[in-house]
């Protein structure tokens, strides 16, 4: 169950980066992780609930987070920090309802939260469940980021 | 269908409700316009979504245009009726789903397909699952696990056990991956003595987020475990042990307790490390036997082992135990400075509660009490004092010292209550403010909170994040490089110390220590 949750997050954010951002991410080989914080420079985050309640997070490196921001707007940046919060912000939500979209579309209904964006060198966030946490790690040319899903 | 008659040229909101009261009716005539809306979308995208719907709620009665849909040409027709077919579980989509699983190359649209004969849980796609378990995408592999588990694929466990065994390979055990997790979770689910033993055998499996992992589904297997753990413990050796007692007392089942004080009695707990486990899980299970075996372990000298052995009475305190206590503490001998120094330690109250009506065993207390100089334990047995209230009381409350707080911070983590215990009582007698966290996380929250520490002592294994992964946190933390960091470990083998090590831990102590060997390292690492 939990497999088939997480694949469509991965697509979304292939989907949507590539389309809003023009950024081809590369997947890595997923891996399980114990603890239960997201690390990175910039994160999103959102809830989701229904049949199964639990959180994603997609936790960007400051590099990758700052060129998504300029592959989205060009050269109209006018407040870096307030831009990259918008977009991962705005990102996370895309990837959320795009997942969540192709979920429903098998039955499998959910809710999604509106998306909480912490930005900081080095931060952590912590995900809801105390299940084992699900990580996939994505690299591209301007940085790395992971998502991470925690299912209950 | 004449209600879709026109239906591009209609309006937004008549469009919708047309979309809903398909949805709701299910009518089968409205398929073929409907999927001619699917191919050809109208381009509003909250309508074609709609039709999606529709389209989904229709098709759940009409199982051959699913099946017949599983070939169709069009990608997303496609994907919707591989998608229904799981979602109604339609047995008569099997066969089709079969073939083309065999057939598919890309794996996305593999993934559909398996999640989809996945959901439908015919036994008849079980050469399917099992003919992925070895895909390069670990998601299909994860997803056929789930299936063959769900399925109870006996034929399957083998490769399962392979999985786990295959993990440990010097170029993999640092990672734990997502086929390791659905492995350990597949077979526990089989609940059967060979898979559940089998968990039992991989107790101590390289991998500390394995480990975790085995330990948790151990548990919720619950007492069928029990008897396949006492036999490891009989069998194994001091570490494997001391892993086995641990998952008895998380379990919580009488039998464990039973075989446990059985194995105790047959001299199998001479470490001092199994003994120390053992007291811990005869203490959380808490059975007549495992309580007398706690009370002849009051005899113990070792002060780690004798705040084990409060710790565990300390939960089930009885008028037996209470007359023991009082007996050897009243002797005022070594073993009574020892045994009322351990009870303040491990914050005994209700013991400490119990015994305070004996005014001899109370002024040991005090006096073991006064001589502590950790403020947070003071103040707990003060609120007990005043709590019993009395002449004797107020007077033992005015000789408490009121004690200065050091300047200098230390943080320790371990989930043994005991330990904690232990750390607090050394790290305030060497004039350290302590802290201490019953895991990783707990600590990492005390260091985002903005406290400062002077040298950090972790355990190992803890749940929830264990010492490894919080070492990697501090070391990548702004300002804390270079903090000491002393790990504490019961494990012999030295690839675990090698992987510490690599994460940036200062310096090991090794279970069982006394009290001034890590007072000492501390002393060493903090530099005076």
């Amino acid at each position: 169950m939990d497999v088939e949750l997480a694949k469509p997050f991965i697509k979304a954010a292939v989907d949507v980066l590539s389309t809003m951002a023009q950024i081809k991410p590369a997947v890595g080989r997923p891996y399980i992780k114990k603890n239960n914080v997201a690390a990175g420079d910039v994160s999103g985050m959102v809830g989701i609930t229904g049949k199964q309640n639990g959180s994603v997070s997609l936790s960007f490196s400051k590099s990758c987070a700052v060129s998504i921001v300029k592959n989205m707007l060009g050269d109209d940046i006018s407040d870096i920090m307030q831009d990259v919060k918008d977009a991962v912000g705005e990102l996370t939500n895309m990837i959320s309802g795009q997942a969540r979209a192709g979920l429903a579309e098998k039955g499998l209904v959910f809710e999604g939260s509106t998306p909480t964006v912490v930005m900081g060198d080095g931060h952590t966030i912590s995900h809801i469940a105390r299940t084992p946490i699900m990580a996939i790690p994505f690299t591209t040319p301007d940085g790395d980021f992971t998502i991470e899903f925690c299912f209950e | 269908m004449a209600m879709l008659d026109d239906f591009r040229t209609k309006e937004f909101l008549d469009q919708i409700t047309i979309l809903n009261e398909i949805s709701g009716s299910k009518n089968p005539e409205a398929l073929p316009e409907l999927v001619d809306l699917l191919k050809n979308p109208i381009g509003d995208t909250s309508i074609d979504y709609m039709v999606v719907n529709a389209l989904n709620a229709v098709l759940s009665c009409c199982e051959e245009e699913v099946i017949g849909g599983l070939t169709d040409d069009h990608e997303g027709y496609n994907i919707l009726c591989i998608r229904v077919a799981g979602e109604y579980a339609l047995k008569n989509a099997v066969p089709t789903l079969m073939s083309m699983a065999e057939a598919e190359k890309d794996p996305d649209r593999l993934m559909e397909i398996i999640t989809s004969l996945a959901r439908i849980g015919d036994p008849a796609a079980l050469p399917v699952f099992r003919s992925f378990l070895d895909h390069d995408d670990p998601f299909i592999q994860s997803a056929c696990i789930e299936a063959l588990g769900s399925l109870l694929d006996e034929e399957s466990i083998p490769r399962f056990k392979a999985m786990i065994e295959d993990s440990e390979a010097p170029d993999r055990f640092e990672v734990c991956d997502l086929t390791s997790w659905k492995a350990v979770d597949t077979l526990a689910g089989f609940r059967t003595e060979d898979t559940v033993g089998f968990l039992v055998e991989k107790l101590h499996h390289k991998n500390p987020m394995v480990r975790r992992i085995i330990t948790d589904a151990l548990v919720s297997v619950g007492p069928m475990c029990a008897p396949l753990l006492l036999d490891a413990f009989e069998r194994g050796n001091a570490d494997s042990r001391t892993l086995n007692a641990n998952v008895l007392g998380f379990i919580g089942d009488r039998s464990g307790a039973d075989g446990l004080v059985a194995a105790f009695d047959r001299g199998l707990a001479e470490d001092e490390n199994v003994r120390y486990a053992v007291y811990e899980a005869l203490g959380r299970i808490g059975t007549m036997k495992g309580i007398i075996c706690l009370v002849d372990g009051l005899a113990e000298t070792d002060e780690l082992l004798l705040m084990a052995v409060i710790g565990g009475l300390e939960k089930h305190v009885n008028p037996g135990m209470i007359s023991t206590l009082t007996k050897l503490l009243a002797g005022g001998d070594d073993q009574a400075g020892r045994l009322s120094k351990a009870i303040i330690a491990s914050r005994a109250t209700a013991i400490f509660d119990a015994l305070y009506e004996n005014q001899d065993v109370a002024d040991a207390l005090m006096d073991a009490l006064s001589r502590s100089k950790d403020p947070e334990i003071i103040e707990e047995f003060r609120s007990i004092l005043a709590g019993i209230g009395g002449e004797r009381s107020e007077a033992d409350l005015a000789r408490l010292p009121k004690v200065a707080s050091g300047t200098r911070q230390a943080l320790a983590a371990d989930d043994s209550r005991s330990m904690c215990a232990m750390h607090r009582a050394i790290l305030t007698d060497l004039g350290f403010v302590p802290f201490v966290a019953a895991n990783g996380e707990e600590a990492y929250e005390l260091i985002e909170e903005g406290q400062e520490f002077d040298v950090i002592i972790t355990d190992m294994n803890m749940p929830v994040m264990d010492g490894m992964e919080l070492v990697v946190k501090i070391r990548n933390t702004q300002g804390m490089e270079n903090i000491p960091i002393i790990m504490v470990t019961t494990e012999s083998e030295v690839s675990q110390q090698d992987l510490a090590s690599k994460t940036g831990v200062t310096a090991f102590i090794t279970k069982p220590f006394k009290p001034d060997e890590l007072k000492g390292k501390i002393t060493e690492v903090t530099g005076g």
